[in-house]
Formats: C-alpha cells, sequence, structure tokens
C-alpha cells in the first residue's frame, strides 16, 4: 500500500503536519529525503501543490455577523432602545440611519410599546464644529400615548385616584451644544410641540370623566407650543449615557410659549449628579438631586407639570404618580461592578416630593423608595436597565434603556 | 475543479490515517530520530510565497472569537512544534535569536533594530490618515521621501506612548521579533505640508481630499509641547508587500512554507512570559503584520510584532484600566465572584500599590505574579504555552542585564529622569519574578555538553534565580541509542553533586553512533522535575549535541 508514491509523500507530509511533536523535530517516517530540510521541503511543497480547504466554523461565521452589525456603515438598520413616552411599558424599538458629511449622521426611528405607545421621529446631528466643540441637531417626531396617567395634583392622592388620557405630540427643534472646554456645556435649543389630548384608553376612567380643569389645570385645552429652553453646565462625566466618574451640575431654563391661547409658562431646572468612584471604580457611591420649579403664577396644563414616579425618578412608584407645580427628588446609589466589559449592580434610594408652593419644596413629606438594579452597559450607554423597587405602593419592575443618572 | 477537491480530500483522509497511525509509528521507529542535518538552525522556507494574497482580520469578530471560544487544536499538552532537536526555536521568519542564543551588548539592545537614519529634518509631507488603533497619529513623508508611521502621545499623557514605543520596540528586538525600526522625533505642524494626492474617508463608503483642518483634528487629541511642537514615535515602513496580520490560531492556507500552527509556535507561546514582563496585553491580530519579502531570490512571508506600545502602564489614550494584566475582558468566574459578594471579593488590581508618573502610567514589580498575568483576551498561542515553553522565554528575559534594561529604558527620552527609573527599576523586579516563576518549574539544566568523559552543564536555577543547589544531587542514566530504531540499551548509571557528571566505565558507541543521556537534578522541593532526555552524535571523534527534550 505504501508502495505508491504518492501515498508514501502524503504520509510524510501528513507526519509533519499532524505529529504531536515539534515539526522541526519529529521522528519522521521513512522517506527519501535525507536531511530534515528535505523532508520539511517536500511537506511545504505538498502545501503549495495542494492547500488545505478554505474552512469557516459556525463561531467564526457568527463573529463575522456579529462583527458586521456593529461595524459602523454608511447605511444601516439599527435596534432602537428608548421609551414612547413614560409608562409605556415593555417597548421594541428600530431605525434606520446614514452618515452623511464628515461628522453627520440622520435617522428615521420608531418604537412601539406593549400598551399601544407609538413614536416615529426623523433626526439629525453634526458634530465637530468650531474646532470639535459644538454640535447641532435637529429633530421632528409624533408620538401617541393612550393610556397616560393622571393622578391629581400633589403628594395625597392615592393610586384610585389614576385617570387616563391619550396625549399625542408633534414635535420638532433644533439644538445646539457648545462644549467651550471637556468640563463646561453651553446648550439651547428652540422647537415646536403641538398638543392634542383625547379621552384615555385603558382600565382607569377618561380623564375628563374624573376631573375638572380645577383639579386637572389646562384640561380641555390643546397648545401648541414654541418652547425654548438654555442649559448651562459643568460637566465631568465620561458620558450622560454611562460614568463611573465625574459630575454634572447644570441648570435650564424653559420657556413655553403658547401660540394658540393661555398658559404661556417658565420653569427651571437644577441637577446635581455627582459619581464618587471608590477603591479603583470597586464601587461607585452616585448622587443625584433634581429640582423642577415653575416660575411665575402662570398655570400650567396638567400634562406638562412636574412629575416624579418612573424608572428615572421615584422608581417605586407608578409613571407620572405625583404632579404638581414644582418637584424635588435625591437619589443615592451604591454601585458595584461585577464586569467593566458590560455590567453594573446598584443598591439605590430614592426620595421626592411634589408640591403647589415653591416654599413647600423640602424634606418634610418625602415619599421613599429602595431597590436593586443590574444594568448592561458599554463604554457611553445603557442599554438596558432592570430594577426591583419597593416604595410604600408596593414592589415596582423597572426596565429602561437609559441610565437612571 | 473537481479533480482540485479530490486531492485535497485525499491529503485530509492521509492526514487522518497519519494521525491514527502515529502511536504505531512511534512505537517501531519507522524513521529516523534525528536526520544529519540535525540541529536546524534556520526553518527552512522553501517555496516561492509570491501568491499570499492580502488578509484583514477585523477587531470585532476576533475579539468575540477569542472571549468566548477556544481557537486552534483542541489537544491539551501539546509539545511545541517550531523547535529544533535540541528544544530550541530555530531563526526564521518569525524570530531571530538574540538575547540569551548570543551575546548582545548594550549598544546592539539599544541600536540593534536600527538599519537606517532616524527621520531626515524638514518638512514632513502627510501622504495618508492612520487607518488602525486608537491613538492619534498619521502617516508622512520625511524631507528625503522616507516613509514614516507618525504616532502621537495621547492629549495629558506627554511620553507616555513614545517612550513606551521606543522602549517595548527595543526590548521585543532583542528578544527575538521583528520590529518596525523606530524614532522619537518631533513634529512642528507648521512644518508639515499635505501631499495633493491625500484623501480621507470620513465614512464609509466616501473619500475626499485630505484637508488642513483634519490634520487639526488628529492634533487637537495629542499632547502639545509649550513650543506648539508634538513629541511623536516615527516607525519607518517596513520593506516588502503588506498581506495583512497573523493570528494566533491555525496558519496561513496561502503561505506554503507556513506549516506549524500557529498556537503551537514557542515563539509565539513565548509571549506569555515576554508579554507579563513587558505588560503587552493587547494581543490582538490588529497588533501583528505580514510582509512577503525577496530572501535567497524567493518570496517569503516575514511576521511583526507591530504596535508593541501598549506595554508597561500606558494605553493609547492614558493609563491602563485598573484591571488590565489582571483580568480577561469577559471572565465569568470573576464576575460572579463581584455580583455576589457585592464587590467585596476583591481581586489583586484592586489594592496592588503603584507609583503611578504620567509618563509610565500604571506598571509595577512588587506584587507582579507572572504566572497570574494575562492579556485582554486568551490568545491561542499563549494558553498552550507549557513549563518548556515558559522555562525557554525565561531564560531570554533573565539575560537582560540590569544595564542592558536600563539603556532600553533610557531610549524611551523622558524628560524627568524618574520616570525613566521607574521603569527601569519594574522591568528589572518583573524580569526577577519571572525568573524565580519559571526558572524551577521543569528540571532546570541548560547548555549540555559531553567530552567522551564527562557530562557538563549548567544549572539556571542557582545560576540566576540563587536557589540552593538541588539536595539530592545529579544523576545520569546513560544509553546507547539507535537512531533507526529509537531503541535505547541502558549503559549504566553515575551521580554527581557538581554540575560535572562522569560517565560509567564502558560507555561508548561507535563513529556515527548515538548516545542517550537521562539527566535529573533531585531535589526534595522540586519532586515534579523530570528527567531532562540529551542526545550525543558521535562524529569525527567528537560528540555533539544533537537532542535534548526537557518534557514529554
Amino acid at each position: 500500500m505504501l508502495s505508491s508514491p504518492s501515498v508514501s509523500h502524503g504520509l510524510v507530509v501528513a507526519a509533519i503536519l499532524a505529529l504531536g511533536t515539534g515539526v522541526l523535530a519529529s521522528p519522521i517516517p521513512a522517506a527519501a529525503q535525507d536531511t530534515r530540510e528535505e523532508v520539511i521541503a517536500a511537506a511545504q511543497a505538498e502545501k503549495e501543490k495542494t492547500p488545505p480547504p478554505a474552512t469557516e466554523s459556525k463561531a467564526e461565521h457568527i463573529s463575522e455577523l456579529v462583527g458586521g452589525v456593529l461595524t459602523p456603515k454608511s447605511h444601516s438598520f439599527f435596534p432602537y432602545f428608548d421609551s414612547v413616552y413614560s409608562g409605556g411599558g415593555f417597548t421594541l424599538g428600530a431605525g434606520y440611519g446614514w452618515l452623511y458629511g464628515d461628522h453627520s449622521n440622520a435617522a428615521i426611528r420608531g418604537l412601539y410599546t406593549i400598551k399601544n405607545y407609538k413614536l416615529i421621529e426623523a433626526v439629525t446631528t453634526s458634530s465637530q464644529h468650531l474646532d470639535g466643540k459644538l454640535t447641532i441637531g435637529a429633530l421632528v417626531g409624533w408620538r401617541d400615548a393612550p393610556q397616560a396617567a393622571f393622578y391629581g395634583l400633589g403628594m395625597d392622592t392615592v393610586l384610585n385616584d389614576r385617570a387616563n388620557f391619550d396625549l399625542s405630540e408633534g414635535y420638532g427643534d433644533v439644538t445646539a451644544a457648545l462644549r467651550p472646554t471637556d468640563w463646561t456645556l453651553l446648550a439651547g435649543s428652540v422647537g415646536v410641540e403641538g398638543y392634542t389630548i383625547k379621552s384615555g384608553k385603558g382600565e382607569a376612567p377618561s380623564i375628563e370623566e374624573a376631573y375638572t380643569p380645577a383639579t386637572a389645570p389646562g384640561l380641555g385645552t390643546n397648545p401648541t407650543y414654541i418652547h425654548s429652553q438654555a442649559t448651562a453646565a459643568i460637566d465631568w462625566r465620561t458620558s450622560p449615557g454611562y460614568s463611573r466618574k465625574g459630575g454634572y451640575y447644570g441648570v435650564t431654563l424653559h420657556d413655553y410659549s403658547n401660540t394658540n391661547g393661555a398658559y404661556d409658562f417658565n420653569r427651571l431646572d437644577a441637577t446635581l449628579i455627582q459619581h464618587v468612584p471608590v477603591l479603583r471604580e470597586t464601587w461607585v457611591l452616585s448622587f443625584r438631586g433634581d429640582m423642577k420649579t415653575t416660575l411665575g403664577d402662570d398655570l400650567v396644563p396638567y400634562f406638562l407639570l412636574p412629575s416624579l414616579g418612573s424608572g428615572s425618578t421615584l422608581r417605586a412608584y407608578h409613571s407620572w404618580r405625583f404632579r404638581d407645580r414644582h418637584s424635588l427628588v435625591m437619589s443615592g446609589e451604591f454601585r458595584w461592578i461585577p464586569s467593566r466589559l458590560g455590567m453594573d449592580m446598584a443598591i439605590f434610594y430614592d426620595a421626592g416630593k411634589v408640591a403647589g408652593r415653591r416654599e413647600d419644596l423640602n424634606f418634610v413629606g418625602l415619599e421613599h423608595d429602595w431597590g436593586v438594579g443590574m444594568r448592561l452597559h458599554g463604554p457611553a450607554q445603557t442599554p438596558l436597565r432592570i430594577e426591583v423597587s419597593r416604595g410604600s405602593e408596593g414592589w415596582h419592575l423597572t426596565f429602561s434603556g437609559a441610565a437612571a443618572f | 475543479m473537481i479533480r482540485a477537491n479530490s486531492r485535497r480530500r485525499f491529503a485530509a483522509l492521509v492526514v487522518v490515517l497519519a494521525m491514527a497511525a502515529f502511536p504505531t509509528f512511534a512505537i517501531r521507529g519507522a524513521g529516523p530520530k534525528f536526520y544529519r542535518d540535525d540541529p536546524l538552525p534556520r526553518e527552512p522556507e522553501t517555496v516561492n510565497a509570491s501568491k499570499v494574497a492580502p488578509q484583514d482580520v477585523d477587531l470585532i469578530p476576533d475579539l468575540l472569537l477569542h472571549m468566548f471560544t477556544k481557537r486552534g487544536d483542541p489537544a491539551p499538552n501539546v509539545r511545541a512544534k517550531d523547535i529544533n532537536t535540541i528544544d530550541e526555536v530555530p531563526d526564521s521568519s518569525w524570530f531571530t535569536n538574540r538575547i540569551y542564543a548570543h551575546d548582545m551588548t548594550v549598544e546592539e539592545v539599544v541600536d540593534g533594530q536600527i538599519v537606517d537614519a532616524p527621520p531626515a529634518p524638514g518638512r514632513w509631507t502627510f501622504i495618508r490618515p492612520k487607518s488602525a488603533g486608537f491613538s492619534p497619529g498619521f502617516t508622512a513623508k520625511d524631507s528625503h521621501g522616507v516613509i514614516w508611521f507618525l504616532t502621537f502621545d495621547p492629549n495629558g499623557y506627554p511620553q507616555a506612548s513614545s517612550a513606551a514605543v521606543a522602549v517595548a520596540t527595543r526590548l521585543f528586538w532583542a528578544l527575538g521579533y521583528n520590529q518596525v525600526e523606530s524614532f522619537i522625533t518631533r513634529i512642528d505642524p507648521k512644518q508639515v505640508d499635505i501631499a495633493p494626492e491625500a484623501t480621507i474617508s470620513p465614512r464609509p463608503g466616501k473619500r475626499r481630499a485630505y484637508r488642513r483642518d483634519d490634520l487639526e483634528a488628529v492634533l487637537r487629541l495629542a499632547a502639545r509641547d509649550a513650543d506648539g511642537t508634538y513629541r511623536a514615535v516615527a516607525g519607518r515602513l517596513v520593506p516588502g508587500k503588506v498581506v495583512g496580520p497573523f493570528k494566533y490560531y491555525g496558519s496561513r492556507r496561502d503561505d506554503p512554507n507556513d506549516l506549524v500552527p500557529h498556537e503551537h509556535r514557542r515563539s509565539l507561546r513565548a509571549l506569555k512570559v515576554f508579554g507579563a514582563w513587558t505588560n503587552l496585553v493587547d494581543m490582538k491580530a490588529g497588533n501583528t503584520l505580514d510582509t512577503v519579502v525577496e530572501e535567497n531570490g524567493r518570496s517569503i512571508v516575514r511576521h511583526y510584532l507591530q504596535d508593541v506600545g501598549s506595554t508597561f502602564g500606558t494605553g493609547a489614550n492614558g493609563p491602563r484600566d485598573w484591571d488590565e494584566g489582571y483580568e480577561y475582558l469577559w471572565e465569568p468566574d470573576s464576575m460572579l465572584k463581584r455580583l455576589w459578594s457585592f464587590g467585596f471579593a476583591l481581586s489583586p488590581w484592586q489594592t496592588v500599590p503603584y507609583q503611578e508618573l504620567p509618563e509610565v502610567g500604571r506598571f509595577e514589580g512588587d506584587e507582579f505574579n507572572p504566572e497570574a498575568w494575562v492579556p485582554r483576551v486568551p490568545t491561542p498561542a499563549l494558553v498552550r504555552a507549557r513549563a518548556d515553553d515558559t522555562f525557554w522565554a525565561a531564560l531570554r528575559v533573565t539575560a537582560f542585564s540590569d544595564e542592558k534594561i536600563r539603556a532600553a529604558a533610557h531610549a524611551g527620552a523622558f524628560s524627568d529622569p524618574a520616570a525613566e527609573k521607574l521603569l527601569g527599576d519594574v522591568l528589572i523586579k518583573r524580569r526577577d519574578a519571572i525568573g524565580r516563576a519559571y526558572l524551577a518549574k521543569v528540571t532546570p539544566l541548560t547548555q549540555f555538553a559531553f567530552d567522551g568523559a564527562a557530562l557538563t552543564f549548567r544549572n539556571v536555577a542557582t545560576d540566576v534565580v540563587k536557589l540552593p543547589p538541588p539536595d539530592g544531587g545529579y544523576s545520569a542514566e546513560w544509553f546507547a541509542f539507535d537512531n533507526a530504531t529509537g531503541e535505547s540499551r541502558s549503559l549504566g548509571k553515575s551521580d554527581s553533586t557538581s554540575l560535572t557528571v562522569q560517565a560509567p566505565s564502558g560507555v561508548t558507541v561507535g563513529e556515527g553512533g548515538y548516545l542517550k543521556v537521562a539527566v535529573a537534578a533531585r531535589d526534595s522541593h522540586h519532586h515534579d522535575w523530570v528527567p531532562v532526555d540529551v542526545y550525543f552524535r558521535r562524529t569525527g571523534g567528537s560528540w555533539t549535541l544533537v537532542g535534548l527534550e526537557r518534557l514529554p
């Protein structure tokens, strides 16, 4: 059998390629060659003549597919993680984006929730202007939240006070964000927000059945606002979407001018966030204080009042659980980092209140909650946050596609 | 096509049959153990490799594969396959024996990689943007038209990255790897012109002319000195046709000379030790480079470790992450341990103290554990390193004297002498730790010689890491070895308490015959040491070492 030249030659090659000891040191089956160099040369000649077949394992194929999805392309579909409107429940989203210019992108994206909340947006962003300091953008969109909740004003409401309304909003704005230095932020935007409020869907009564304009300011109105806002902040977090160090101390002034009637108002938001890494970011102590205060005595429609209760404020309470002209929420998190590649855990505590008068915005009568959460994150984003929390109204499970703060 | 497929199937069948039959070959010794040209001083590359085509290895699939799958040969405990019969790695297009194999001077360590002049003074001409990696940089021609890859220090960390490249390039060249010839230089943006044909691809599918503001955008990411200039490391364009990176497993199917699966190359397995010494954590395919070059009238593929700047305590954009070198990016056991303990189950990286200078970053030698060191992802060649591979590598690391290490650190051209001293100090401490960790993992005997009456050797555990001599002394069992059949016939035993063991009387073989000696160091603290088998061939009345097997 071994007399066939091709077979014996093949065996030499096979031995070279397959033996368990060194190719350059292997005992070689009897062959025509006198030197090891000749044996190896024969094997190399054989490989040239008959190269091994190109193969791709299943793992290689899958990793190529994943890599293809994650590699930036000039045009691509993408999964979209966000919220239509707080309280919409489990949400799926997708978009189609494309790049243009040097540092500009545009996308059309949409979201749909298990409660039939819908959103569609077209957005564009252009960065790296003014030596990399300026980012500008524009957005137009429409959303519909048919089961938005209203529980009345103040902190003394109960769950059974819930009424629903169907909020439809068409909106568009242009924004600019300037970073004069790495740690300062000046931002502004001007936009149009047109609201159409209809009878609510779902198990709770519709809002017009349970409330009046006296108990739900602006009930029956459908304002269209020119909404202008300006922000000044010190921001040295690594990213707003995920950070283990740094802080954000900022104020934002909002001006809502109604183009078709009353209900003009101004609001001031003040936010303080501080992340304190401990022992090389083994742990992170994160703190947040956020105050929203309506300026002057202007009436604010109930659906635009500052509110608490959702996955990022009082986390154990239903979305929009507390509304009034002023709000205050404070949070503290003890975070630990099982995997620096992409997993954080947190034990958190929230406290907050809403108030009709600014002087009542104090530490008396706060609602509290606590909980534990897991976050899957990237270097700059938190695409999945799952939290279980407990407050005076029971347990609450939160799924979110954004950082808590 | 059908014929080609049939040939491939036939070749595959032959490989399978040969693998199944290998134990038979080994037992009956079907072929000679040693050829007359053993041990090979150079790995033969006999076939023209001019048809090797460029290949890409994308970063994300490469990372995913290494993080979540086991690449390469699944067989455990496979002896390296690029070694010759005396357990050494011969020179090749992968590796050149330098330190330890030869007496290198300090000047050779510092300047040995330099083959031509540094960048010529005068104006630079930008020719293309940097296409890989995260550090700021671009490709440019100097005033003499020589092409260089310029890489800058990241903003906020002057000198860190450029010094790391300058120092690591010298260390890895001295260790034996092909390196990109590198110089520290200084770039004045006012002295940089943009070639009219230079282009940039700002997004996939789009290409346009390169502009001045593109250059300024790159330089905004770089550390700028007070005089408006930028320190950079200039890497000379390597000769030959670039055909992409190599992988740390498998072999290039289009390179007929590439017979050894890369995970079984000792020259790559040794990076477990060399990487630990220098903290070369970014061991991805993208940091390697293959080029087709002409050598002795034929084309061969030359293999480079490039971008060895992710070393010591600094990365492309600043100090290393705390856990780099200590944990893989994806390490489920550590993750679960921290998850359930609320983070209180601490790992060493969380408490190890550093003397942190911005030019050096996070790099320490006092608590360094070479055996626990890991790169960012499991690298197939490294995870297959055996004790004989790490011993071989440790011999080379410990061959760097303090003077050579400090001279290499000086090549970093630090403006702060404390940074140069710190880098040198840490490298020396880590070198010593590597010696302690690996030189006593196997029977630590080297440099065997036989003069017909006595066998002599060196004990590197006593010489280098100052372990006491083995308390049970040395013993040797002598055999006449039949090279054709592989059979051994005992000739007797002898013992010694010194590094010389006398042969028993009557030990002799004829001209062209072989002598095998199983040499053991008996030490009560190292019961796992197995005898080293050494083989001598009698030629012209003298004895030549032709075989050495440290581990089965």
